[in-house]
């Protein structure tokens, strides 16, 4: 016995050992822009921080030939050029941020928007997210990311879940992606929403379902919760009045719900919608989980009136003020109001309710506002 | 493992009987006569696989469960010349070693794997990691009785693993997908993704073994073994965790000697 207690002891102190010769932490390996900051009356928004891109929203009358943002980042991090440094944001400017330890590099776009939001929307244009592989060097091309080009040059972006759909089936050819662009539309190229499989890992998350979406905001991936990865909204100054496109659908065969199960008998249906909501500290912005919800939003335009067709439908949609809801003429001109316009394949894609092929088709579309209040 | 612990305590009633009858055969007492031993063992490993020395990327070791590895092992023993001083033994030894652990990680190279899909990136946070395999191993001691009651003994060890896991999962922090400066995936409020590198086990083993036994009756002996791994328990190929585990086990036990 005594033996077994002594080697057990002997045992216990090399585990012991171990543990007490846990090594200096190392330095970060990480080069995040954890926050940020800029002289606060010149903005609409609290600033937007994405894995790459920085996003001021200033007030109209704001000079951005000269802005002198300041960074914070992951501990040890250093930026250049350096946080503070006054530069020309006419057009987007890149920072490289490089970790503590010195290996890793991260370059970020950092702009400043007016909050001038184009209303016309004829989906010509892509571009690619891309990014160099580590092994061979080569860039390489996931899927499309729809702009418009605006009066001061900048690119809006639109947004969609496709970063979210990357993270499991990056394999994916950009047209197999929920969002992406396609031919003959009703005029020119327009945009494709197919609701996608994503694979054994989506069931997993209980997320088995992707919708394809194309909406004014970013995306931001959130494991915790996806519906709140969808940040819907950018600042509007304007009253809107109505929504006006084309539109082609049609649904998939077999509709599933989050677990995966097929639900017998439901046919799916695509949702086109715009809110417009009041901004304010604690909503910065709606997500998929309270678009359609929030107290906070004013007027909902919504469209009701669906089918399943293969010609291009036109489609009107008026905004409707909200009961007890009405627009202040001193936050719309402060820019205390945001306008999101939503599409998707799948009526309850954000709750990954669906069916897998269903595909809608939209073009030309058109926001129309009271300009002279 | 459920079988193994009812082997080790058939083996315990089978020993206990052997042990009241004590009517040895004419043929084993001549047979330790001509320095010819025959001994089974029963015993429990305690430890796990382990980077030497651990690895930076963790930051502290939170949980540690050494399992409950049964082990059974027939052992042949020759014992060389008058003196009978000096022995080899030969053995053949079913056991499981495995070990649970919870650390703290940062930065460290993972990939999450679910349904065949897999996420691969740097982890900062908690891992929970279960190392279980079940293994034949052949151990080859050199003996050396240095008291009457008491053998040291020093050798190899080959093991062949007949079943692998490694598997686990992560919880309370995040991923950078593909590099650290990746997109960032939280995994917070409880939620889990696990991780699976049972096919990543290489099949043998080998290392080096030292202990020492005491002959407490007549047949019945207490061992002390401690093993300990030469290679990496993953194969080569496996480049995810980017550090080698080598096995560091102790080994408790009885014997009986026929």
């Amino acid at each position: 016995m005594k033996l077994i207690k002594t080697s057990w002891l002997l045992f216990m102190s090399l585990m012991v050992s171990f543990t007490s010769c846990i090594k200096d932490e190392a330095p970060n390996a990480e080069a995040d822009i954890t926050a940020c900051k800029t002289s606060s009356d010149i903005l609409l928004r609290s600033p937007i921080i994405t894995n790459e891109r920085v996003t001021f929203y200033v007030k109209d009358w704001v000079d951005v030939t000269s802005q002198a943002p300041e960074f914070s980042l992951t501990e040890g991090a250093t930026i250049s050029p350096a946080s503070g440094t006054a530069r020309d944001f006419s057009t987007p400017q890149t920072y490289t941020v490089t970790s503590q330890d010195g290996k890793w590099k991260k370059t970020y776009t950092v702009e400043y928007l007016f909050n001038e939001l184009l209303t016309e929307y004829h989906f010509e244009n892509v571009k690619y997210y891309s990014y160099k592989d580590e092994e061979s060097g080569q860039e390489k091309q996931f899927y499309q990311i729809f702009y418009n080009k605006r009066v001061d040059g900048n690119d809006m972006e639109w947004g969609s879940g496709n970063a979210g759909f990357m993270i499991t089936n990056s394999s994916a050819p950009a047209t197999d992606y929920p969002t992406c662009q396609a031919a003959d539309g009703y005029k020119g190229k327009c945009v494709k929403l197919t609701t996608r499989s994503t694979g054994p890992f989506g069931v997993a998350f209980r997320a088995p379902i992707a919708a394809g979406n194309l909406f004014i905001g970013i995306f931001e991936v959130n494991m915790t919760n996806m519906a709140k990865s969808t940040h819907f909204g950018a600042p509007f100054t304007y009253e809107p009045k109505g929504l006006v496109g084309y539109y082609k659908y049609k649904a998939g065969d077999k509709y599933t719900d989050a677990s995966n199960k097929e639900v017998a008998g439901k046919k799916d249906d695509f949702d086109i919608y715009a809110v417009f909501y009041e901004v304010t500290k604690d909503v910065q912005y709606l997500d998929g989980t309270n678009s359609l919800t929030s107290d906070r939003i004013v007027s909902i335009a919504r469209l009701t009136d669906k089918k399943e067709t293969n010609v291009w439908t036109r489609f009107v949609i008026p905004f409707v003020l909200k009961d007890g809801k009405s627009i202040d003429p001193v936050k719309l001109k402060n820019g205390q109001y945001n306008i999101a316009i939503v599409m998707s394949s799948s009526i309850d894609g954000a709750v990954f309710n669906g069916a897998v092929g269903s595909t809608l088709y939209v073009d030309e579309m058109r926001l129309f506002y009271e300009s002279d209040k | 493992m459920k079988k193994i612990a009812i082997t080790i305590f058939c083996f315990f009633l089978c020993a206990g009987f052997l042990y009241a009858q004590d009517d040895r055969t004419a043929a084993l007492v001549s047979s330790e006569k001509n320095g010819w031993e025959y001994e089974l063992k029963a015993g429990m490993n305690i430890g796990g696989a382990s980077p030497l020395p651990l690895p930076v990327e963790i930051r502290s070791i939170d949980n540690y469960n050494p399992l409950l590895n049964g082990t059974l092992e027939g052992t042949v023993t020759h014992w060389w010349g008058n003196s009978k001083k000096w022995g080899t033994s030969v053995g053949l030894k079913l056991e499981t070693k495995g070990m649970k652990t919870g650390a703290t990680v940062k930065n460290y190279s993972m990939e999450i794997i679910d349904g065949g899909s897999r996420v691969a990136g740097y982890w900062t946070g908690f891992v929970h990691t279960k190392n279980h395999s079940g293994m034949l191993t052949v151990p080859v001691l050199a003996n050396f009785r240095i008291a009457p009651r008491w053998t040291v003994k020093a050798g190899a060890y080959a093991s062949y693993l007949i079943d692998k896991e490694f598997s686990g999962y992560v919880s309370d922090g995040y991923l950078r997908e593909g590099t650290p400066i990746g997109q960032k995936l939280e995994f917070t409020d409880g939620k889990t993704a696990t991780y699976n590198f049972d096919n990543n086990l290489r099949s043998f083993q080998w290392g080096f073994m030292a202990g020492a036994s005491w002959k407490a009756f007549r047949h019945f002996s207490l061992n002390a073994d401690l093993s300990w791994g030469m290679n990496d328990i993953f194969k080569k190929d496996f480049k995810t965790i980017t550090f080698d585990l080598y096995p560091i086990y102790l080994n408790l036990g009885f014997g009986y000697q026929f």
